[in-house]
């Protein structure tokens, strides 16, 4: 039977150090170590791994000790004695560790609990033990998966650990240091029969995480495939890997493709729903690693504090904690109740603090940007509005272009990723995705707030301005008085129009990890896969919100019916 | 295109006689011009307006009669030549809001405010340009509208009431602000005939009151009985200045004897 192998616990009998990306790492020297410390768990020897929380201590006693003893013999001594041990990598600044992280990949790094911006999992628990060796603060940042390598490379972060596989196409930009086995599976709906290669997947469509390397690996196959004249594996790519798993569940797609890490945790959340049905043997699919930028020193000192969390038994402490073993594989497809719309599930998270905050953080974005926005836009407004060409009015007449031409993700992506590559400012910590999306969205939505204040002043009648003038007001008390008052009439269907498209399109800013109401949504899915039940949460939430607004819009168009025959008549009876 | 001759020939005094601004005068122009871009609005034009005349601008349309009241309030500010405002003269570095709580205007299409009511509407000038207390300025803007004839409408807004009712509201928001000069645009352009009898006997009871009043319309009551001067105007010129009997019975131009037989046969 050919799932044996697979769940008998020993899937890397034999680590590939012969392979060219091993070999460009024994250069360095420490990996040897930890290798064998792979092989020797892979291999059964690992029980005695429970004593190591005892030892623990006694290595965290040496080190301070040995930190002591360099303090007191002076200088020269010190820097010996942090030596090659204690060295802090470059990226770690003003003694805190900045780490992004896709939590969306348990048992790697997810969202446990309802607070979005506390991420757990392996993952986390290794940058906290990395932290704690470099004396510094841990740092999370959870964002969308195709953010985290421009997050990298725009230094927001001095690392990334999100379950990432360590690819030789990923080590050209950035260095890698491998920290965790994994393999490649093929999963399918419960009563799916097994496979025996991925040609057997000719033809049928699969779904992976976009960004991921799997669409990589797959096409590779399709390669394959077509030359010997068959059928190419079709694939979805999805931005999360809980929506990875839901197109299998519902039945889109044939299988997904995805880690076995992955499905040891995932097991308790989809018990009996799908089964592994293959697990191909790539060579270049076996390790998750931390990935740096390019710094030889760092990636030494990356490696070297693995190694040794390694060997004092911190890693698998860790594996145990989080259920990274095969054993619980099996689980995976025995079968239980189907399962319906869960009101508890539901309720819970309509209640829940964790909705709240995403609710409240959707509207303070979407209020500010358009407040924002509105600001910004009437000076302009006024500008376009007047006589004659100028080279200001050029100027914003491509303005409003780019910024109504451009999709507004492409600006969020542009104002988190790429601006700090010019301007390294946006690169500090003050720069928070709160305060990214509000410029990004200030920008985007003044661009359109400029077309409707001009088109509401340009409407207000001629006769007016000439009018107020006659009677001797200044510039400002004519357009205080007489304009405003009735542009803001004409203007404000269209402007209420545009907000609750604007509160919508908050929902965008989870890309660049604005914990806004859609992210809280995905995350708490990835964690319960009770999708139906979140989403119908975030959309009672989205529609309140938009309902209270198109109620406020109705109270205040009743302000004007000086604008209205019939309605004025009916105000002055 | 040469000058056509019954122009160039007409008025030449009109034209040419550039004496000195007349100090008394409540309105002095000379050799004023207007341009919009090459097209001569108004040009080389000279006349005065004394204290509490009645002055009616006549002339087809396109004439240029509308641009002319305007430059009297700076709406439409002239290119060259002078004019001399109660002894004040207006040009760029004028203080305009002077010179506009001095000089009143109406429009042909009223021009109200339509989001204040009627009440409001005249007195958001007076409270904003000439500093009086809300109460002040309610009170003589009731006391206008009482003038008008309309004190009952006054807190209604512009949409709820007629053409006529709203002509009056700015003639009264016109007063409001104690103006020394009052410009009508075809003020009765719009109205229907009921509602013309209305506006222009309040323009008669005004212009009996001894305001300085500057007026293009077409309304041959006014123009035949109550003004003191017709000013026949064409293609941006001043043709005749006239009183009201002689250029209706014998017009000296025969660019007016054919507009007044427009006139008449309409």
């Amino acid at each position: 039977m050919p799932l044996t192998p697979w769940l008998s616990g020993s899937s890397h009998p034999d680590l590939p150090l012969t392979a060219p990306l091993h070999a460009s790492r024994a250069a360095i020297g420490t990996p040897y170590a930890r290798n064998n410390f792979f092989r020797q768990r892979l291999s059964g020897i690992g029980f005695s791994r429970k004593a190591f929380p005892l030892r623990k201590p006694v290595h965290h006693i040496r080190t301070t000790f040995l930190l002591m003893a360099g303090l007191m013999m002076g200088g020269a001594n010190v820097a010996h004695a942090q030596g090659h041990q204690e060295d802090i990598p470059s990226f770690v600044q003003n003694g805190t560790l900045t780490v992004c992280t896709n939590p969306t990949l348990p048992p790697m790094t997810f969202v446990k609990g309802s607070d979005a911006s506390k991420p757990e999992g392996m993952d986390i628990d290794v940058a906290r033990a990395l932290a704690e060796r470099w004396h510094a603060t841990l740092s999370i940042i959870p964002m969308d998966f195709t953010g985290l390598f421009p997050s990298l490379g725009a230094q927001r972060c001095g690392m990334v650990i999100s379950g990432i596989i360590q690819l030789p196409d990923r080590e050209k930009n950035f260095d890698a240091v491998a920290y965790q086995d994994t393999a490649l599976t093929v999963v399918a709906r419960a009563n799916t029969a097994p496979i025996n290669s991925m040609a057997d997947l000719s033809g049928k469509t699969i779904a992976v995480q976009s960004g991921t390397s799997y669409a990589t690996r797959i096409n590779r196959e399709n390669e394959a495939l077509t030359a010997a004249g068959k059928l190419p594996i079709i694939i979805q790519q999805y931005p999360t890997e809980d929506q990875v798993v839901q197109q299998v569940l519902i039945g889109r797609v044939f299988a997904f493709v995805s880690q076995d890490v992955e499905l040891y945790f995932r097991q308790k959340q989809l018990h009996g729903k799908v089964r592994i049905i293959l697990k191909p043997d790539y060579s270049d699919y076996r390790h998750f690693a931390i990935y740096l930028r390019k710094n030889a020193q760092d990636r030494t000192l990356v490696q070297n504090a693995i190694s040794t969390l390694e060997q004092d038994g911190t890693l698998t402490a860790y594996r145990q904690k989080w259920s990274i073993s095969s054993q619980t594989e099996q689980a995976l497809t025995q079968d239980t109740g189907a399962s319906a719309f869960n009101w508890g599930a539901f309720f819970s998270a309509l209640t829940s603090m964790a909705f709240l905050r995403g609710a409240f953080i959707t509207l303070a974005v979407a209020l500010l940007s358009h407040a924002i926005a509105i600001v910004i836009s009437i000076p302009m407004a006024i500008t376009l509005n007047g006589r004659g060409n100028s080279l200001l009015k050029a100027v914003l007449k491509t303005y409003v272009s780019v910024f109504r031409g451009a999709p507004t993700l492409l600006q969020l992506l542009f104002i988190w990723n790429a601006l700090p590559q010019f301007f390294p400012i946006f690169r500090e910590q003050w720069f928070t995705p709160f305060l990214a999306t509000l410029v990004a969205l200030s920008i985007n939505e003044s661009a359109y707030q400029v077309e409707i204040n001009r088109s509401a002043l340009s409407a207000v009648d001629a006769g007016q301005e000439l009018a107020a003038d006659a009677l001797g007001m200044s510039r400002r008390q004519v357009y205080r008085y007489v304009i405003f008052p009735q542009a803001l009439r004409i203007a404000l269907p269209p402007t209420i129009n545009d907000f609750i498209s604007l509160l919508k399109t908050t929902s965008l800013a989870s890309v660049i990890s604005l914990q806004e109401l859609l992210a809280i949504t995905q995350v708490q899915v990835a964690r319960t896969f009770e999708f139906t039940e979140y989403y119908a949460a975030a959309l009672v939430y989205y529609l309140a919100m938009v309902f209270f607004f198109l109620f406020l819009q109705k109270r205040v168009e009743r302000r004007f019916s000086w604008a209205d025959r019939k309605k004025a008549s009916a105000n002055a009876s | 295109m040469p000058p056509e001759p019954d122009l160039t020939g007409a008025a030449p005094a009109l034209h040419d006689a550039v004496g000195p601004l007349a100090d008394g005068s409540m309105i002095s122009v000379r050799n004023m011009s207007k341009l919009y871009g090459d097209f001569v609005a108004l040009d080389r034009l000279n006349f005065d307006v004394q204290r509490g005349e009645k002055i009616v601008v006549l002339g087809p349309s396109g004439s240029g009669k509308s641009t002319l009241i305007r430059t009297f309030n700076r709406i439409e500010p002239h290119d060259s030549g002078s004019i001399l405002i109660d002894g004040t003269v207006i040009d760029d570095k004028t203080n305009l809001t002077p010179l506009r709580c001095m000089v009143g205007m109406v429009f042909q299409n009223y021009n109200l405010f339509p989001h204040l009511s009627v009440v409001d509407n005249c007195t958001l000038a007076p409270q904003l340009v000439r500093s009086l207390s809300r109460k002040e300025a309610k009170d003589m803007a009731l006391h206008f509208l009482q003038q008008v004839g309309i004190p009952e409408q006054a807190n209604k807004y512009p949409i709820q009431l007629s053409g006529g009712q709203q002509q009056r509201v700015a003639i009264a928001r016109a007063l409001c602000m104690q103006p020394e000069v009052i410009l009508f645009d075809e003020p009765t352009a719009a109205l229907d005939p009921e509602a013309i009898t209305g506006v222009v006997s309040i323009m008669n009871t005004l212009a009996e009151q001894g305001i300085t009043t500057l007026c293009v319309t077409h309304e041959m009551a006014f123009s035949r009985h109550i003004a003191d001067k017709i000013i026949f105007m064409d293609r941006g010129r001043i043709l005749e200045i006239t009183p009201p009997e002689e250029f209706f019975t014998t017009p000296q131009t025969e660019r007016a004897q054919n507009f007044l037989n427009q006139m008449i046969r309409y």
